[in-house]
C-alpha cells in the first residue's frame, strides 16, 4: 500500500504525457482541464499563473508537476519583506578559498513555486520575472544560466489586494498562461476530503518522465505543423480584439506567438502532429484572458467571457 | 477640430496628380468648346493655361483676391455672353468657366476629389449638345481616365502607381455595367425628348428652309452632314429616279420662291391614275427641327406620319430627334388634273421682273402652236445648248436673277435652273412649281441600307401637263447630266468647294474612302437605332416579349426595382464572397456542413470542425461513421503537414452517399 505501484510506462514521451495528467488526476481531483493546460504551458516552455483562491490546491499542483516530471522544485513565498537576493541568491565570501561564493538562490531549480508573487515589492517580483523572460540571471557581473527546463508556476490571491502589489498589465504578458483552479465539484470533494493526504500522495508519486525527455518534448511542441488556415485564424483573432472596440487595447504579438505556441503543446498533447482550431479555441481563454481588459471595466477578464467575447464572434477556418 | 487636422493631416495632392487632372479637365472640355461662345472658351482656356503655368512656378498661383476677382470675371463674362446663367448654353458655360476656376484651387485631396467629380458633370453636360457615338466614346474615354485618377487619389497606401488603381477602375466599371444594362433598358423613357424640359434650342439645324433664293441651296450642298438614310424592303430604284421630294413651293416674286397659299379644294389628290410598281421602304431622318419629311416621287402611303396635299409627308410635329417612318411610293405615278384655282395659282408670275427677252425666248417656244410638251421640251433644249455652267459658285445676281441668269451670267446651281425654269413655264402658260428635296442616295454595303447627305440636296420643278397631271422636270440634268451621274466625287472631297481635283471612281483611295465612310455611318446607324432611338415603345415591346406586357407601365417600374435589386444583391454577393479562396477542400467541408445544416446541425459560430463533428455524432450516432470518416479525411489534410492529393475525390466520393435525413 504504501509503495507506489509499478505504472505501466507507454513507449513515446507522447505516449507518458498521457500517463502524467492520470496520474496527476489521481491527486487533484476533478481539475483534467486545468492539469492537462499546465502541462501544456510547460510544453510550450511558458510560464504559469493561477488566481484562485487559497487552499484549492495551487502548491499541491506545483509540487505534483515536479514530482511526475522529475523537475527539482522550490518554493519562495513572496512577502512584503522580500528582497530580490532571496530570489536569485546571493554571493558570500568564502574564507577558504578567499573569495566570494554565490549560493544559488530558489530560483535556480526546474520548477520554482512562487506563490502570491503579488505580496512581494516590485523589486522583488522583477528580479523573478527578468529570470522567467531571460532564462538567466545576472549576479555580481556574472551571468549564470536558469537550469533546462525552467518553469514558473506563480500563484496570485485575488482576495485580500489590500496592502499588494498586483501585477500590471506588462508583467501579466509573461505568463503564457493564468489559469483558475476554483473548488472542486461536490462528488470529487466528498473523495478529497474520504481519501489520503495530499501531500503524501505527491510525495509517493513516482517521475513518469526524465528531464531529457520534458526537453525532447518541449522540441516536438515547436515542430507541430500549423497550417496557414489556423495561422489565418489566429491572425483574426488577434485582429479582433484589437478592432472589435470590446477591449481597452488588443492582443499583442507576444500573445498571439504564445497563442500559437501553446496551441501547438495543445495538439501534442491530443496526439496530432498538426493544430486545429480547436487547439487553438481550447488555449485560447486560458492564454488571452489576463493580457485583455473589457474596454470601459478597469480589470483583465474572466477567462469564461473570453470565449463569449471572442470565439463566436471570430469566423472558424 | 483643428487640432484633430494637426494631427491628421490631410494628405497634399502631389504635383503629378494636379497636373493629370488638369489635362483630363482640358480633355474633358475640349468638345464643348467649339459649341460655346468663343469668349467662354477664351476665358476657360487661359485659366487652365495658369493652371499650367502655376505647376511649374509656384509664383503665377493667384491668391485667394484675385481668384474671387476671376470669378466674378467669369460669371461677367457668361452673363455678357448668354445674358443668363441657365439654359443649355449659359448652364454649361457658367459650369466650365467654374470648372476652370476650382483648377486653380486644389490645395487638398478632397479639391482634388471634388473638381473630378465636377468634370464628371462636365461629361453629361456634353451630351445636352451632341450624341453621337464618336463624343461617347471619347468620353468614356475620359471618365475612365479620371475614375483611374480618382482611385489613385484615394489609394490609401502610396498612390502613385497606374497598375492598381487601373484594376479598380476596371472592377467598379464592370461592377457597373449589369446596373447600367438594366437602367438603360428598364429606366421609364420620356416621350418628349429632353429640349421640351425647358432647355433651350436656339440652334436650329442647317436644313432645308420653307423659301428658296439662289445662294440658300450653295450652303446646304457644302454641308456634309447625313440627311436621313433608307432602307429599302426590295430592290431600290435606279440612281437617277431616287428624287426625294420634301417640300413644294408655288409662289415667287421674281427673287425668291416660298410655299405660298395656294387655294386647297377638297380633299388631298390620292387618286392615282396609273400605279406602276410599288416601291416600300423605311427612313430615318436626322433631326431637322421642321415638321417636313421625304420621301420619293411619289408617295402613296405613309405609316406613323402624315400624308399632306401635294403628297408631301409631314411629321405631327418638328423633328427634334431621329424619326423613323416607312412609306410606299409609285414611281411612274400620275396625279389627277388639279382644280382651275390651284391652275391659276401655279400660273402666277412676279410682277415686273419679266423682261422682253424673256417673253421673246418663250414665244420662240411656243411658235407655230406647239403644245405644252414641245414647249417643255424645247425649253430643255434650251439650257442645254445655251452656255449653262453648273457650279456651286455663282456670281452674285442683280436685281433680276432670272433675267441675268437666262442672258447673262448662266452660271449657277440647281436653284437658278429651277427658278428660271419654272418663270419660263409659267411665262408660257403652263403651269408649274419648284420641289424642294434631295436627289440619289449612296449605297452602304455594310449597314444595307442607303444614304442621304445634305449635299444631295436639290431643286427642280413640276409642270402641269395636260393628260399627265404633274411631271417632274429636271433642268439642272439637262445642263450638266453628271449633276446626276458622277454623284460622289465632289462630296467624297469634303464637298470642297470649288472642287479641287477629282478622283477617279474606281481609283482605290477613292474606293477605300468610299469604303471607310461607309463603315462609319452604318456603325452610326447601329449607334442611333439601338441606343438613340431606344424609346419608350421599344421598352413596352421588350416587355410584351418577356410576356409581362400586361404590367404596362407599372410593369417596367417594378420590373426594373426587382432586377435592380436582384444585379445589386449579385453584386454585393460577389463582393462578400470574392475575397474566399477557392480551396477545394474548404468547399467539401462546406456542402458536408450544408447537408448536416439541412437536419438541423449547422456549425455554430465559432465551432471548429472536429466540435461539430463530435456535436452531430453525439446528437445523432446513426451518423458516426461518415462524419468521423469525413473528418479523419478533412481535418489532417486540410491542418495536417502532408496533404494527401487524392483526399479531395475520397471527401467527394463519401459526400455522394452522405445525405442526412432528418429521424422521423
Amino acid at each position: 500500500m504504501n509503495r507506489p505501484e509499478p505504472r505501466p510506462v507507454p513507449a513515446s514521451p507522447v505516449d507518458r504525457c498521457g500517463a502524467v495528467l492520470e496520474a496527476a488526476a489521481a491527486v487533484i481531483l476533478g481539475k483534467e482541464h486545468e492539469l492537462r493546460l499546465a502541462l501544456t504551458c510547460l510544453l510550450a516552455r511558458g510560464h504559469l499563473l493561477i488566481e484562485d483562491l487559497p487552499g484549492v490546491g495551487k502548491t499541491t499542483l506545483a509540487h505534483l508537476l515536479a514530482r511526475l516530471l522529475g523537475l527539482d522544485y522550490a518554493r519562495i513565498q513572496f512577502t512584503s519583506d522580500l528582497l530580490p537576493a532571496d530570489v536569485i541568491g546571493v554571493a558570500v565570501y568564502d574564507r577558504a578559498s578567499e573569495s566570494f561564493r554565490f549560493h544559488p538562490g530558489p530560483v535556480f531549480s526546474q520548477l520554482v513555486l512562487a506563490d502570491e508573487i503579488n505580496r512581494a515589492t516590485p523589486k522583488a517580483q522583477s528580479a523573478l520575472l527578468e529570470a522567467m523572460e531571460e532564462r538567466q540571471v545576472t549576479v555580481e557581473g556574472e551571468t549564470r544560466a536558469l537550469p533546462e527546463p525552467f518553469f514558473v508556476i506563480a500563484t496570485q490571491n485575488p482576495l485580500h489586494q489590500i496592502g499588494t502589489f498586483p501585477l500590471p498589465e506588462s508583467q501579466l504578458d509573461r505568463f503564457l498562461m493564468r489559469i483558475e483552479l476554483g473548488y472542486p465539484a461536490a462528488h470529487q470533494e466528498k473523495r478529497l476530503l474520504a481519501g489520503e493526504d495530499r501531500r503524501a500522495l505527491v510525495a509517493r508519486q513516482a517521475p513518469v518522465l526524465v528531464p531529457a525527455e520534458l526537453a525532447a518534448l518541449q522540441e516536438l511542441v515547436v515542430a507541430v505543423h500549423a497550417a496557414p488556415a489556423v495561422i489565418d485564424y489566429v491572425h483574426d483573432l488577434l485582429a479582433f480584439t484589437r478592432a472589435s472596440g470590446r477591449f481597452a487595447y488588443g492582443l499583442s504579438p507576444r500573445a498571439g506567438l504564445g497563442l500559437v505556441r501553446a496551441a501547438k503543446a495543445w495538439a501534442l498533447l491530443g496526439g496530432r502532429d498538426y493544430v486545429l482550431p480547436e487547439d487553438v479555441q481550447a488555449v485560447l481563454p486560458a492564454c488571452c484572458a489576463h493580457r485583455l481588459v473589457g474596454s470601459g471595466e478597469g480589470a483583465v477578464l474572466d477567462a469564461c467571457r473570453v470565449d463569449a467575447e471572442i470565439l463566436a464572434h471570430v469566423p472558424v477556418p | 477640430m483643428a487640432t484633430e487636422r494637426a494631427h491628421w493631416p490631410e494628405p497634399v495632392p502631389d504635383r503629378l496628380q494636379r497636373l493629370w487632372l488638369t489635362l483630363l479637365v482640358i480633355a474633358g472640355a475640349l468638345p464643348l468648346l467649339p459649341r460655346l461662345d468663343w469668349r467662354i472658351g477664351a476665358f476657360a482656356s487661359a485659366l487652365f493655361a495658369l493652371r499650367l503655368l502655376a505647376l511649374r512656378w509656384h509664383g503665377v498661383q493667384p491668391g485667394r483676391w484675385l481668384l474671387v476677382l476671376l470669378t466674378l470675371v467669369g460669371i461677367a463674362n457668361c452673363l455678357h455672353v448668354y445674358g443668363s446663367l441657365s439654359g443649355r448654353q449659359g448652364g454649361a458655360a457658367l459650369f466650365l468657366t467654374m470648372l476652370a476656376l476650382k483648377l486653380l484651387e486644389l490645395h487638398a485631396r478632397r479639391d482634388l476629389q471634388i473638381a473630378a467629380i465636377l468634370l464628371g458633370f462636365l461629361v453629361v453636360v456634353q451630351f445636352l449638345f451632341d450624341q453621337s457615338l464618336g463624343l461617347a466614346l471619347y468620353l468614356a474615354l475620359v471618365v475612365g481616365a479620371m475614375l483611374t485618377l480618382l482611385a489613385d487619389i484615394n489609394a490609401t497606401t502610396g498612390g502613385g502607381r497606374l497598375r492598381p488603381a487601373l484594376t479598380t477602375t476596371t472592377r467598379l466599371a464592370l461592377q457597373a455595367l449589369p446596373l447600367t444594362l438594366v437602367l438603360f433598358l428598364l429606366f421609364p423613357r420620356l416621350s418628349a425628348p429632353l429640349w421640351d424640359l425647358g432647355l433651350d434650342a436656339e440652334q436650329a439645324r442647317t436644313g432645308f428652309s420653307d423659301t428658296m433664293e439662289p445662294g440658300a441651296v450653295s450652303e446646304l450642298v457644302v454641308n456634309g452632314e447625313l440627311a436621313f438614310r433608307v432602307r429599302f424592303d426590295a430592290t431600290p430604284p435606279p440612281p437617277d429616279q431616287r428624287y426625294w421630294r420634301g417640300l413644294v413651293l408655288w409662289q415667287t416674286d421674281g427673287r425668291r420662291w416660298t410655299v405660298g397659299e395656294p387655294p386647297r379644294t377638297g380633299p388631298a389628290s390620292l387618286a392615282l391614275a396609273a400605279a406602276a410598281d410599288r416601291l416600300d421602304y423605311e427612313v430615318v431622318l436626322e433631326p431637322t427641327d421642321r415638321r417636313w419629311l421625304f420621301a420619293l416621287d411619289l408617295p402613296v402611303a405613309a405609316e406613323g406620319v402624315v400624308l399632306a396635299p401635294d403628297h408631301l409627308l409631314r411629321a405631327s410635329r418638328a423633328v427634334e430627334s431621329a424619326l423613323r417612318y416607312r412609306v410606299r411610293s409609285v414611281l411612274d405615278a400620275r396625279t389627277p388634273a388639279p382644280s382651275a384655282a390651284l391652275r391659276d395659282y401655279a400660273l402666277r408670275l412676279p410682277a415686273g421682273t419679266i423682261t422682253p427677252r424673256m417673253r421673246a425666248l418663250v414665244a420662240s417656244w411656243r411658235g407655230e402652236g406647239a403644245d405644252d410638251q414641245t414647249v417643255v421640251r424645247r425649253a430643255l433644249a434650251y439650257f442645254n445648248r445655251e452656255a449653262f455652267h453648273y457650279t456651286l459658285l455663282p456670281p452674285p445676281l442683280g436685281p433680276n436673277p432670272v433675267d441675268t441668269f437666262l442672258f447673262e451670267t448662266r452660271r449657277g446651281f440647281c436653284e437658278h435652273y429651277a427658278s428660271s425654269f419654272a418663270t419660263l413655264m409659267r411665262l408660257a402658260g403652263i403651269p408649274s412649281r419648284v420641289v424642294l428635296g434631295y436627289l440619289g442616295s449612296e449605297p452602304n454595303a455594310i449597314g444595307g441600307y442607303h444614304m442621304v447627305w445634305q449635299s444631295d440636296a436639290h431643286a427642280w420643278v413640276e409642270v402641269l401637263l395636260p393628260g399627265r397631271g404633274w411631271v417632274r422636270v429636271d433642268p439642272t440634268a439637262a445642263v450638266d447630266p453628271s449633276r446626276i451621274d458622277n454623284q460622289s466625287a465632289s462630296r467624297l472631297l469634303g464637298a470642297g468647294n470649288p472642287v479641287r481635283f477629282e478622283l477617279a471612281q474606281d481609283a482605290w483611295l477613292a474606293r477605300l474612302a468610299r469604303g471607310a465612310r461607309q463603315f462609319a455611318d452604318s456603325i452610326d446607324a447601329a449607334w442611333q437605332q439601338w441606343v438613340l432611338d431606344f424609346s419608350a415603345e421599344d421598352q413596352l415591346g421588350l416587355l410584351q416579349r418577356l410576356g409581362l406586357g400586361g404590367l404596362g407601365e407599372y410593369g417596367l417600374a417594378v420590373l426594373m426595382v426587382v432586377t435592380f435589386s436582384l444585379t445589386l444583391g449579385a453584386v454585393l454577393l460577389g463582393l462578400v464572397r470574392a475575397p474566399r479562396e477557392p480551396d477545394p477542400l474548404v468547399a467539401r467541408h462546406a456542402r458536408f456542413c450544408r447537408r448536416l445544416a439541412r437536419i438541423g446541425l449547422a456549425p455554430h459560430p465559432g465551432e471548429g470542425p472536429q466540435d461539430h463533428g463530435r456535436r452531430v455524432i453525439a446528437a445523432r450516432p446513426d451518423l458516426a461513421a461518415p462524419v468521423s470518416r469525413f473528418l479523419a479525411l478533412y481535418l489532417p489534410a486540410r491542418f495536417g503537414p502532408a496533404p494527401d492529393p487524392r483526399t479531395v475525390a475520397r471527401l467527394d466520393a463519401l459526400l455522394r452517399g452522405f445525405r442526412p435525413r432528418r429521424r422521423r
